[in-house]
């Protein structure tokens, strides 16, 4: 359990999404920032030894074929 | 209180585009995590919950062709029947965008008097700033506080209870932990 300062701060940032419209701004950008950064871990782990396997594991992938720039390609 | 949208996320765009195949199948609703991330929650996630009434294979095979022509893949299969296996047995199946396994839809039937209720009360949340329907707070609350329970969720409860004051019903909430304990636990 993560101590009470953490409460606070998801409190404090529910507060500011009541309150400032701009907070979707900001929301938006965080969001986008860990797809970024997943989408750009998968392309360095296809890339290492065993790297498609990894991937499949991580993800659950079965369905190969749905994934042909990770899985087909040579 | 003045709201407004200023864009959308990869998450809020992933989801617009599925609802509106599976809207034209079927009654959906999103619950859990997103329900939350939606509402300004910020914390990470890979995978978005759906839960849509359970449907025969021919109407479900409907559904999966039609999310296939529209670039969604199943990360289990390409074989409908197969899919419509593990639905039956109340598992979820997993569709992402063809090519890109993040993120993902998690889509299960509705398996009890719970999930039905939760699709009979599904809400739309403006402040979101995306047309779709989501599991009414009262019951997003009361699954998170009395089921769920991680620290995550306790956290994702709190944010909820604080951008949605207005929403928020303890009896309504009471009565709905009485029928998770019921069902459930």
């Amino acid at each position: 359990m993560r101590d009470k300062t953490h409460m606070e701060q998801v409190k404090r940032w529910a507060n500011y999404v009541r309150n400032n419209p701009d907070w979707k701004k900001i929301h938006t950008e965080f969001i986008n920032a860990q797809f970024e950064k997943a989408y750009q871990a998968i392309e360095k782990i296809s890339k290492m030894p065993n790297g498609k396997e990894k991937i499949k594991k991580l993800y659950g992938i079965k369905n190969e074929k749905g994934y042909p720039s990770i899985f087909l390609k040579k | 209180m003045k709201r407004e949208i200023s864009d959308r996320n990869i998450l809020d765009k992933f989801v617009l585009d599925f609802c509106r195949v599976i809207e034209k199948h079927t009654d959906y609703i999103i619950v859990s995590g997103f329900v939350a991330i939606a509402s300004g929650r910020t914390r990470g996630t890979e995978d978005i919950d759906m839960i849509i009434p359970r449907t025969n294979f021919e109407k479900f095979g409907e559904i999966h062709n039609e999310l296939i022509k529209n670039n969604f893949i199943c990360m289990q299969s390409d074989n409908s029947k197969e899919i419509y296996e593990y639905l039956e047995e109340n598992m979820s199946i997993r569709y992402t965008n063809k090519d890109k396994p993040l993120p993902e839809m998690e889509v299960k039937f509705a398996k009890d008097k719970l999930d039905y209720l939760q699709l009979k009360t599904k809400i739309k949340l403006p402040l979101t700033g995306i047309d779709v329907w989501f599991s009414s707070i009262n019951m997003n609350l009361a699954f998170k506080e009395e089921y769920l329970k991680s620290s995550k969720d306790i956290e994702d409860a709190e944010h909820l209870r604080t951008v949605y004051e207005e929403l928020v019903n303890e009896t309504e909430i009471n009565e709905i932990k009485k029928l998770i304990r019921e069902l459930r636990l």
